[in-house]
C-alpha cells in the first residue's frame, strides 16, 4: 500500500499500564483482556489519513520492566513518535515518568513528538493519578497529553492520530530534513512531499519550475 | 577434456553437455569473478551478476565471453565449478568492490554455501565416490584456475582499489550484522567475541587481514595449493571488507569455524520420533538409573519425548535428579526436596502487611510477577479462565523463587519459561526445583550487561515456537547432544536459513528486527536442528573452542557470587 509519509512510533512506560492494548485498539479495534506479556519489541502498523494524505504509522511496542530498558534504550533511534503510558490506577506509573523522559530525551532524536497518556480511564472509581496532574507533568515537560482507555477505546485513535499531526505539521514547518531517516520519517512512493515537506525536494522542484 | 569424460561416464543425465571448451574458459580465466556466474546456476539472480561485470568495464568482452560460455553449459558449469565456485566465492571476498552491485553480487555468490545446496553431494553412498572424484579433479582444476585468476586479479585490481577511497566511517553493514547477530542471542560472549572480533579487527587493526589468514589456513583443510590461494586472496581482503557486508561475515565465521570441505559432506540425521515409554524402560536398570545417560541423550536429541515421559525425564535432563540415582532415591530427594520448598515458601507468606509496608523489594516484585502470571499463556486449557489455580501456584512458584535466589530476584520472562515446566511437572515443589535448576543453567545470562541477551534467549526459546513444539525444543537442549552449547547453532541455522531473504532485501535494521519478529511461529524446528546438528559438527572441535569457558550453560568460571547484586533490578 502506497503512503505519502511513514511515521515510526514507539510505545514506552511501565509494565502492565496498557501499551500493548492500546496497540491493539488502535491496529484491530479491539479489547484483549489478557494480553500476553511483552517480551523484547512487538510491531503494530495502520495507514491513517491526515491532510488527505495517506500517511502509515509504524508502531513499535516495548516491554516494559526495569530490566527491558537497556533493549528498549536501541529502539528510541530513528523514532518520530512516542507514546509515553502510564496507568492512571497506579500512582508509582506515574511516578516513573520522568525516568522514562529522561531516557526518551537521552536516545532519541530531540525532534521526536512525545504524548503522554493516562490509560485505564474507564476504571474512574480506582483512579489515583488526576487529570490535572497529568495535564501539569505535559505541560512542564512540553508533552501533548489526553487521557485514553484502550478497553472502551476512547482517545485512543485521537491519541495515535494527534500524534501524527503535529509530526506532519513539524514536517510542513521544515523542521525534519525528511530524507534522512533517523528521524523515523520515511517519504513514501505514493506520496508527493508537501509544498514545504523536506528540505532538498522542494527548492529542487521549486526551481525546476521556475527555470 | 578428460574429466569431462570421466564426469559425463559417471553422470550423463547432469554431464553430458560438458564441453571442453567452457573447461578451457574456465581454466584460463584470469578473472576470478567467473564465480558470479557459477554461482546464478546455484540459484542466484543472473542479472545483478551481469550488472557486476559490466561496471568494469574494460574487461567486459573477456568476462562476457565467459558468460556466454556459461549459459550455454549450465551442466559443465555444475560438474566443474561446485568445488572452484566455493573456493571461488572465498576468493571473491578479495575483490574490490567498485559499487554496489558488485558488492551484492559478492554476497550472493558467498551466500550459496549454504548447507541445503552443497548437501545433495551427501544424499547417497552411491554417489560419493563420483563427488569424492568430482571433489578432487575440480579442486586440483580449481587450484590451477585460481592461482592464475588470483594472480591476474590482484595485478588488476591493485591499482583501482589503491587508488579509491575507503570509507572509514560509519558502515551501517556492520552495525546491522551486530544488531543481528544480538537479536539472534548469539546470546553469549561466545556471540560477542566473535562479532567483536570480526568487526574489531576490521576496524583496529585497519583490516586484520593478518588475523584473517591465520584462521583460514589452519582452518581449511585443503592442499596447500589451494591455501595459497586462500592467502593471496587475504592479502586482498581487506578491500572486500571494508564494503562487505552481513552476508559475507557470516560466511566467513562459518568459514572460520570449520573446513567447509566438510559441510558438504555433514547434514543433520533424520529426526526420529518421540521417545515413548517402552523404549524408555530399556535404557533404565532394574532400579531405576540411567545405564548409559549419553545413549538417552542422544535418542532425546533426535526425537524428544513423548508427552506422558516429560515428567519423568526432565528432572534428569536439567541436573535436578541424577542419572545414577535410583527410583528409590529419586522419591526420597523429591520428599526432602518438597519440605524445603515448603520453608521457602513460607518466608514470604509470613511476610505480615505490616511488614510488606516497609519491604518495598518485596512489594514491587510481587506486583510484577502477579501482573505477569496472569499474562501469561493464558489461552491454554491449563491456565485459563478465572481463578485459575495454575496461575497462583505460577505465583507462588515465582515468588518462592526470588526468595531462594534473591540477588537474581524476578526478571520478566521468567514465568514463561516456568510456565511449560509447570504444565509438564504438574506439582508445585518439584516444579519449582526443576526451574531451579534450569535457572542454573541460564545463569550468567541474567546479569546486568547481558539484560538484552537473557531477553533474547526468551524470546528464542518460547514465543518463536508453539507450546508443544516449545517442549520439544527444550528437552532437545537440555539433551546437550552433541553440544552443550547447541542454541548457538540454533541461532546460526535460523540465521542460516533466512539470509538470502536477509541480504537480498538489504533490510535495515528496522526491517529486520520485524522480520525476525514475524519468523514467530514459522519456524520449522525439525528442519533447524537439523541444520543446527549439521553446523555443530562442521565446527567440531574448532567450534568448541571458540566458546569461551563459562558460557551458558556450562558453569561459570570466575569464583564469587553467582550473581551480581543489581540494586535497580527488581
Amino acid at each position: 500500500m502506497s503512503y505519502a509519509y511513514l511515521f515510526k512510533y514507539i510505545i514506552i512506560g511501565d509494565t502492565g499500564v496498557g501499551k500493548s492494548c492500546l496497540l491493539l485498539q488502535f491496529t484491530d479495534k479491539r479489547f484483549q483482556p489478557v494480553h500476553d506479556l511483552t517480551i523484547g519489541v512487538e510491531f503494530g502498523a495502520r495507514m491513517i489519513t491526515i491532510d488527505n494524505k495517506p500517511i502509515k504509522l509504524q508502531i513499535w511496542d516495548t516491554a516494559g520492566q526495569e530490566s527491558f530498558r537497556s533493549i528498549t534504550r536501541s529502539y528510541y533511534r530513528g523514532a518520530a513518535g512516542a507514546l509515553l503510558v502510564y496507568d492512571i490506577t497506579r500512582r508509582e506509573t506515574f511516578n516513573h515518568l520522568a525516568s522514562w523522559l529522561e531516557d526518551a530525551r537521552q536516545h532519541a532524536n530531540a525532534n521526536m513528538t512525545i504524548m503522554l497518556i493516562g490509560n485505564k480511564c474507564d476504571l474512574a472509581h480506582r483512579r489515583a493519578v488526576s487529570t490535572e496532574e497529568g495535564e501539569q507533568f505535559a505541560k512542564e515537560h512540553g508533552l501533548i497529553f489526553m487521557e485514553a482507555s484502550a478497553k472502551t477505546a476512547q482517545n485512543v485513535e485521537e491519541a495515535f492520530i494527534k500524534t501524527a499531526a503535529t509530526i506532519y505539521k513539524k514536517i510542513q514547518d521544515g523542521v525534519f530534513d525528511v530524507s534522512n531517516e533517523s528521524y523515523g520519517i520515511k517519504v513514501g512512493y505514493g506520496g508527493i512531499p508537501g509544498p514545504s515537506g523536506g528540505r532538498d525536494g522542494p527548492s529542487a522542484s521549486a526551481g525546476g519550475c521556475c527555470t | 577434456m578428460i574429466c569431462g569424460d570421466k564426469f559425463a561416464c559417471h553422470c550423463p543425465n547432469i554431464f553430458s553437455h560438458a564441453s571442453n571448451h567452457s573447461h578451457f574458459s574456465f581454466l584460463s580465466s584470469p578473472d576470478p569473478r567467473t564465480s558470479h556466474s557459477n554461482s546464478s546456476f546455484l540459484g542466484h539472480e543472473r542479472g545483478s551478476s551481469e550488472g557486476s561485470y559490466r561496471s568494469s568495464g574494460s574487461r567486459e568482452k573477456r568476462i562476457g565471453y565467459l558468460t556466454t560460455g556459461v549459459v550455454q553449459k549450465p551442466g559443465c558449469l555444475i560438474k566443474d565449478l561446485l568445488i572452484p565456485t566455493i573456493l571461488l566465492q572465498w576468493r571473491s571476498q578479495g575483490i574490490p568492490c567498485y559499487n554496489k552491485a558488485t558488492c551484492s553480487s559478492c554476497e550472493r555468490t558467498l551466500s550459496s554455501l549454504e548447507l541445503p545446496r552443497a548437501v545433495p553431494l551427501a544424499c547417497g553412498p552411491s554417489n560419493m565416490s563420483v563427488d569424492e572424484s568430482i571433489l578432487n579433479e575440480n579442486q586440483e582444476r580449481a587450484d590451477n584456475g585460481v592461482n592464475n585468476g588470483s594472480y591476474g586479479a590482484s595485478q588488476f585490481h591493485g591499482r583501482p582499489f589503491h587508488g579509491r577511497p575507503r570509507h572509514k566511517g560509519h558502515d551501517p553493514g556492520r552495525d546491522l550484522s551486530i544488531q543481528v547477530l544480538e537479536k539472534f542471542s548469539l546470546v553469549t560472549k561466545f556471540a560477542r567475541e566473535t562479532t567483536s572480533q570480526l568487526f574489531g579487527e576490521n576496524q583496529s587493526n585497519g583490516f586484520g587481514a593478518s588475523e584473517r589468514r591465520t584462521h583460514i589456513q589452519t582452518n581449511i583443510d585443503h592442499p596447500k595449493k589451494s591455501s595459497n590461494m586462500v592467502e593471496d586472496s587475504s592479502d586482498e581482503s581487506p578491500v572486500a571488507l571494508d564494503s562487505q557486508e552481513f552476508g559475507g561475515m557470516m560466511v566467513y565465521f562459518f568459514i572460520s569455524i570449520g573446513p567447509f570441505d566438510n559441510l558438504s559432506l555433514v547434514w543433520g540425521k533424520p529426526r526420529q520420533p518421540p521417545l515413548g515409554s517402552e523404549e524408555w524402560i530399556t535404557f533404565l536398570d532394574s532400579e531405576g538409573r540411567i545405564t548409559d545417560s549419553e545413549a538417552l541423550r542422544k535418542r532425546v536429541f533426535y526425537g524428544g519425548l513423548d508427552n506422558e515421559l516429560r515428567n519423568e525425564v526432565w528432572g534428569l535432563l536439567l541436573g535436578y535428579y541424577s542419572y545414577e540415582s535410583t527410583y528409590a532415591e529419586r522419591e526420597y530427594l523429591k520428599s526432602v526436596k518438597k519440605s524445603e520448598y515448603e520453608i521457602i515458601k513460607n518466608q514470604w507468606q509470613s511476610i505480615s502487611s505490616s511488614q510488606a509496608k516497609r519491604f518495598t523489594k518485596f512489594r514491587e516484585r510481587k506486583g510484577l510477577i502477579e501482573k505477569d502470571v496472569v499474562r501469561t499463556d493464558r489461552s491454554l486449557p491449563f491456565y485459563e479462565g478465572d481463578d485459575n489455580q495454575n496461575v497462583y501456584v505460577l505465583r507462588d512458584i515465582l515468588l518462592t523463587y526470588s526468595f531462594y535466589n534473591f540477588d537474581l530476584g524476578y526478571c520478566q520472562g521468567m514465568s514463561d519459561l516456568l510456565s511449560p515446566i509447570l504444565f509438564v511437572m504438574d506439582d508445585e515443589s518439584e516444579a519449582f526445583w526443576c526451574f531451579v535448576a534450569l535457572m542454573e543453567r541460564l545463569g550468567p545470562n541474567f546479569n546486568r550487561d547481558q539484560n538484552g541477551m537473557h531477553s533474547q534467549l526468551f524470546a528464542l526459546s518460547k514465543v518463536e515456537f508453539e507450546y508443544e513444539k516449545t517442549m520439544r525444543f527444550w528437552e532437545v537442549l537440555w539433551a546437550h547432544y552433541p553440544s552443550e552449547h547447541l542454541h548457538l547453532y540454533v541461532c546460526v541455522a535460523i540465521l542460516k536459513r533466512y539470509r538470502g531473504k536477509i541480504m537480498g532485501e538489504e533490510m535495515d535494521f528496522d526491517t529486520l528486527l520485524k522480520f525476525i519478529n514475524e519468523l514467530s511461529g514459522h519456524i520449522e524446528l525439525d528442519a533447524i536442528l537439523r541444520d543446527a546438528e549439521a553446523l555443530c559438527i562442521c565446527a567440531g572441535e574448532d567450534g568448541v573452542a571458540r566458546i569461551p569457558p563459562g558460557t551458558p550453560p556450562s558453569l561459570p568460571v570466575d569464583d564469587g557470587s553467582f550473581y551480581v547484586q543489581q540494586d535497580d533490578i527488581l
